[in-house]
């Protein structure tokens, strides 16, 4: 059976989407890495959309770029995926593709939920 | 421009293969410079499940500080750092007395002119994030092979007037047998391996004691003065095992004639 969550937007229950919870299995001896790296990248979002905000593309650039260089490593390609095109919006200054792309990050982030075997 | 999105949502993702690589033929002491820390301990932790030993700078710069009183077997290196970039601590490397030393980059720049500029400027190979974990140690230890201070377990050397067995763990001297302590042996097989390399305290003490042994500079100076003495490293011998001040050691052949890398020998 299928997890449901409900997506953190802070926008009022009827708006929220329902999506389904996303399950990723890691290698047991990874667990304390991959949860110091997932908390991490949840602090770079912030950082991220605090930089957005203030038009601080250089410090997105550099989040998307670490994003792509290390998420496949820990076994989430689609991290990988999300950090490369972050970059490429940072250097292009494009604020629409970088709001969609953070939002699509923090409902990946929102929607995992990571087993240890 | 592309977002990137999710292929399937209900899609269960399975992490690389982290099937155990072979033993290493030897172990390393490798320098990571990587400013993003996730990946250093990823990278730290797939080393040292291999066998290897690891040392982390978050910075260029504090490595450049750490060569100048330490030494390592092999460089992972990152191109884009906070200080200086990769591409800068690779010529300041391949310009200092440690200008010999292996270097792997490992970057998120994939671009082909990045690639031929850091191989033309003296990196040994260069490898694309996000890295897989076998290829990265497959890698590191073929740039180990290709080097000179290569080393491996089951060898016999031959040396001068020296044979070492390190299956037997005997060294002889003019055929003589030579008595030494595991630590000695061990101490004189670091040496007798990396002839002309300046090898950091910290470097010896790992090797020979482990990466967690406590050992004082004096116990270190002991040893060496004693296999110096039994092995007779001596100039009068056409060696010298010199001392490097804030350093280390470094073991020098004196006869120009003899080839520096040691001459191995099957069993």
């Amino acid at each position: 059976m299928t997890n449901l969550i409900r997506v953190g937007t802070g926008e009022s229950s009827e708006r929220a989407s329902v999506l389904p919870v996303l399950t990723v299995r890691v290698d047991k001896d990874l667990e304390t890495l991959v949860n110091k790296f997932l908390a991490r990248k949840r602090e770079d979002l912030d950082r991220a959309h605090a930089a957005l905000a203030i038009r601080d593309f250089e410090t997105i650039r550099r989040i998307g770029h670490d994003l792509k260089g290390a998420g496949e490593g820990f076994g989430f390609p689609e991290l990988s995926a999300f950090g490369a095109v972050l970059e490429q919006a940072a250097i292009a200054r494009n604020e629409r593709a970088l709001k969609e792309q953070l939002a699509a990050v923090e409902q990946f982030l929102s929607r995992l939920r990571v087993t240890f075997r | 421009m592309n977002s990137a999105t999710l292929k399937d949502p209900e899609v269960k993702t399975a992490t690389p293969s982290h099937t155990a690589p072979a033993a290493p033929a030897t172990t390393m002491r490798v320098a990571i410079v990587e400013d993003d820390p996730s990946q250093a301990e990823l990278l730290t932790h797939w080393l040292e499940l291999a066998g290897h030993r690891c040392h982390h700078f978050d910075r260029g710069e504090a490595l450049i500080r750490a060569l100048d009183q330490e030494s390592f077997d092999i460089l992972v290196l990152d191109w884009n750092l906070p200080d200086i970039s990769g591409v800068d601590v690779l010529k300041r490397i391949r310009a200092s007395q440690q200008s010999g030393l292996p270097i792997l980059f490992v970057t998120a720049r994939n671009r082909e002119d990045d690639v031929v500029m850091a191989l033309r400027q003296g990196a040994d190979d260069y490898m694309v994030k996000p890295v897989r974990r076998l290829e990265l140690i497959a890698r590191l230890e073929a740039i180990a092979r290709r080097g000179k201070h290569r080393a491996e377990q089951q060898e016999i050397l031959e040396l001068d007037v020296y044979r070492v067995d390190c299956q037997t763990r005997t060294v002889m001297r003019e055929d003589r047998v030579v008595e030494l302590t595991a630590k000695d042996f061990d101490l004189s097989v670091l040496f007798l391996r990396n002839i002309g390399r300046l090898l950091s305290r910290g470097h010896i003490r790992e090797t020979v004691w482990g990466p967690n042994a406590v050992v004082t500079s004096r116990t270190l100076d002991t040893h060496v003065s004693r296999i110096r003495n039994k092995l007779g490293l001596t100039p009068e011998n056409g060696w010298r095992l010199a001392a490097v001040y804030r350093y280390g050691y470094r073991l020098e052949q004196l006869d120009a004639a003899v080839p520096r890398t040691p001459r191995t020998a099957e069993r």
